[in-house]
């Protein structure tokens, strides 16, 4: 491979594997607290990617019940990611609400919470196909409207050339990675969550509020599942309500390969994952679906724990 | 009733195969796994029979397809799948907790971007023309049926011999199931086989019977399906998950019979019901998961007390001798 097409590889993948740390972050945060993957979370980052659409004021498409209609306003493209974000974390409070606390409440089996979970998911997609159909969005040109160059040179006699697109996602996930870990690590409620991972009973008896932490971690979660469907939207185009199930599914090979509940292992399986995606070769490019799957596989049969993932001890 | 077969032959097949495939997810459940693997066998199953009927097997074109043949490639899907499924269950199936999960959707995603980018395939496009054993849809009846039998009495005396109860046992306490002296990941693993063989079988026939076979054959959307008929029409007894998939498949053809009666419903229902048939899915899952965690069918339903169900019976007085 040519070492000009190699580096812009280098970078797509960075910028592919930036969203898919901060998406799969949501996952690891629900996990290490509850202990169940939490399967609407990819239908929570395709709205978080369709707020954002309808935050720029712009307009529905052709099929659905909201066939031609627009907000009434439009905020620029920072804000709107903000809002859709916001928007998708509320969305995910309420999902924690409907199909999650009843059956805690219950203390049922976590198998029983998955499936519920599956279901909003294929509730969700299916309520956005109803409402604004199946076709591909994509959000107005960044470049154009911010009056940025599309892509960036570097060197001279043969330029290494890079979508400004790529290095705004990165930039974005790298921010939120580092929020996120502030919040986490440094914060009161951040810290509260960290004992509610390790024990939920003793924290609870400590007067940590567990069910309002669990809300918080839910409203994170989907925060940046959001904001990571609003960046893949910026990145390629919103392909249609079932984007997120195929990025979902991916994410759960990151977190696996990071190891479970772990947030730096998220961070690091995500990176991985976008490389490994990166750098397949070009007459291999129809399998590159294939890649986080297959490190799965592998993960299961090497390292069951993941990269960075404690060992689990068995509880009677 | 000529007319009813005629209309709606195609539906009842498809709701055979539908509740094949639910008890194919309900084998690994009676152990306590969740496998989403179902519909990648199913696809497995089906290549297989697309494949071997227009190659090895191939018949002149309109010429019946001879059933002992389809009869071969349901062995060879049955057989493939058991491997496939050693090979995935057994990395997965060590461990506890949610790995068979993920495994089984890593498998279902391997085996959609594979079989759309080989050339046996048939890639994007997949397989046309495969050759039919019979006349008309409705006849596959001969072959679903009495699948559907056999898997169902199959389930029944499972549920009652020794391996069902270990099955049971590491479904409700692995580590107590395993001080007993059974072992987990040899039940599991066998558990999980045995849904995908059941899952590729169907798989072959059904190739057969939609006559065209591509990778949109078993997605992750069919598995979360498939796991529908389970819960909905219930995971503690086999006859929930058949329930499950005739009531489920049926489901949207009476929606459909219901939208278009007209007058019985406003326009907007009426729409909603035929538009929206998955929103329906998933919120019953959601639904039936709170309200319902046994399903539809339980086994209480099959205990023959019916007085007591109206309230007017006495409960049995168990601890009398004890305590006398």
């Amino acid at each position: 491979m040519d070492f000009n097409v190699l580096i812009q590889n280098v970078f797509n993948g960075l910028a592919v594997g930036g969203v898919y740390a901060i998406f799969a972050l949501g996952y690891t945060l629900v996990f290490s607290i509850l202990g169940i993957i939490n399967f609407a979370h990819g239908a929570v980052f395709t709205l978080g990617a369709y707020f954002t659409y309808a935050f720029l004021g712009a307009r529905f498409g052709f099929n659905g019940l909201l066939a031609n209609q627009q907000l009434p306003f439009g905020v620029p493209f920072p804000l709107a990611t903000l809002f859709g974000g916001l928007a998708a974390g509320v969305i995910s409070v309420l999902i924690e609400r409907v199909a999650f606390r009843p059956l805690r409440n219950r203390g049922a089996d976590p198998l029983l919470t998955l499936v519920s979970s599956l279901g909003v998911a294929v509730a969700i997609v299916n309520v956005i196909q109803y409402l604004v159909g199946a076709e591909a969005y994509s959000y107005p040109s960044l470049t154009i409207s911010l009056g940025i160059p599309p892509s960036v040179m570097l060197g001279g006699e043969r330029p290494i050339v890079i979508r400004t697109v790529q290095i705004i996602i990165f930039s974005v996930s790298m921010v939120v990675l580092v929020l996120l870990t502030y919040f986490i690590n440094y914060t009161k409620v951040g810290k509260a969550l960290q004992a509610v991972a390790e024990d939920q009973i003793t924290s609870r008896l400590l007067g940590i509020n567990t069910d309002r932490l669990i809300v918080v971690t839910f409203f994170v979660s989907g925060f940046v599942g959001g904001i990571a469907g609003t960046l893949v939207g910026l990145s390629v185009s919103i392909t249609g309500p079932y984007f997120g199930i195929a990025f979902g599914l991916k994410g759960l090979a990151v977190i696996v390969l990071g190891g479970l509940g772990s947030v730096p292992g998220a961070v690091l399986g995500g990176l991985v994952i976008g490389l490994g995606e990166a750098l397949v070769p070009a007459q291999y490019v129809g399998y590159k679906d294939a890649i986080a799957f297959a490190v799965l596989f592998i993960v299961l049969l090497v390292r069951p724990r993941g990269i960075l993932g404690r060992t689990l001890v068995q509880k009677v | 009733m000529e007319d009813f077969i005629k209309q709606y032959g195609f539906l009842i097949i498809q709701m055979t195969f539908a509740a094949m495939l639910g008890l194919s997810m309900y084998l690994p459940l009676m152990a306590g796994q969740l496998s989403l693997a179902s519909a990648g066998f199913y696809a497995i199953g089906g290549y297989i029979a697309a494949v071997m009927s227009t190659t090895v097997f191939a018949v002149p074109r309109g010429a019946p397809f001879p059933i002992e043949h389809l009869l071969m490639e349901m062995l060879v899907a049955g057989v493939v799948s058991a491997i496939l499924a050693v090979i995935v269950g057994v990395p997965s199936l060590r461990l506890r907790g949610i790995y068979l999960a993920l495994a089984t959707i890593a498998l279902v995603e391997i085996v959609r971007v594979v079989s759309l980018n080989l050339e046996i395939t048939g890639g994007a496009i997949g397989i046309f023309g495969i050759p039919q054993p019979f006349n008309d849809k409705f006849s596959y009846g001969y072959i679903a049926f009495p699948m559907l039998l056999i898997s169902a009495f199959f389930a029944y005396r499972l549920e009652r011999s020794r391996i069902g109860r270990a099955f049971v046992s590491i479904r409700e306490d692995e580590l107590a199931a395993a001080a007993m002296g059974v072992n987990p990941t040899y039940y599991k693993v066998l558990s999980f086989v045995m849904g995908a063989v059941l899952a590729g079988m169907v798989g072959a026939v059904s190739a057969h019977f939609l006559n065209t076979w591509n990778s949109r054959q078993g997605t992750f959307d069919a598995s979360v399906l498939y796991l529908a008929f389970v819960i909905i029409g219930g995971s503690r007894t086999f006859v929930g998950p058949i329930m499950g998939g005739l009531l489920l498949t049926a489901l949207p053809e009476v929606l459909r019979a219901l939208a278009n009666t007209p007058d019985l419903f406003a326009a907007p229902v009426a729409k909603f019901l035929s538009d929206g048939r998955w929103i329906v899915y998933g919120v019953l899952i959601v639904i039936g998961t709170i309200f319902f965690p046994q399903g539809l069918i339980t086994p209480s339903l099959f205990k023959w007390r019916p007085l007591k169900r109206w309230g007017l019976g006495r409960a049995k007085p168990a601890l009398k001798e004890e305590t006398a």
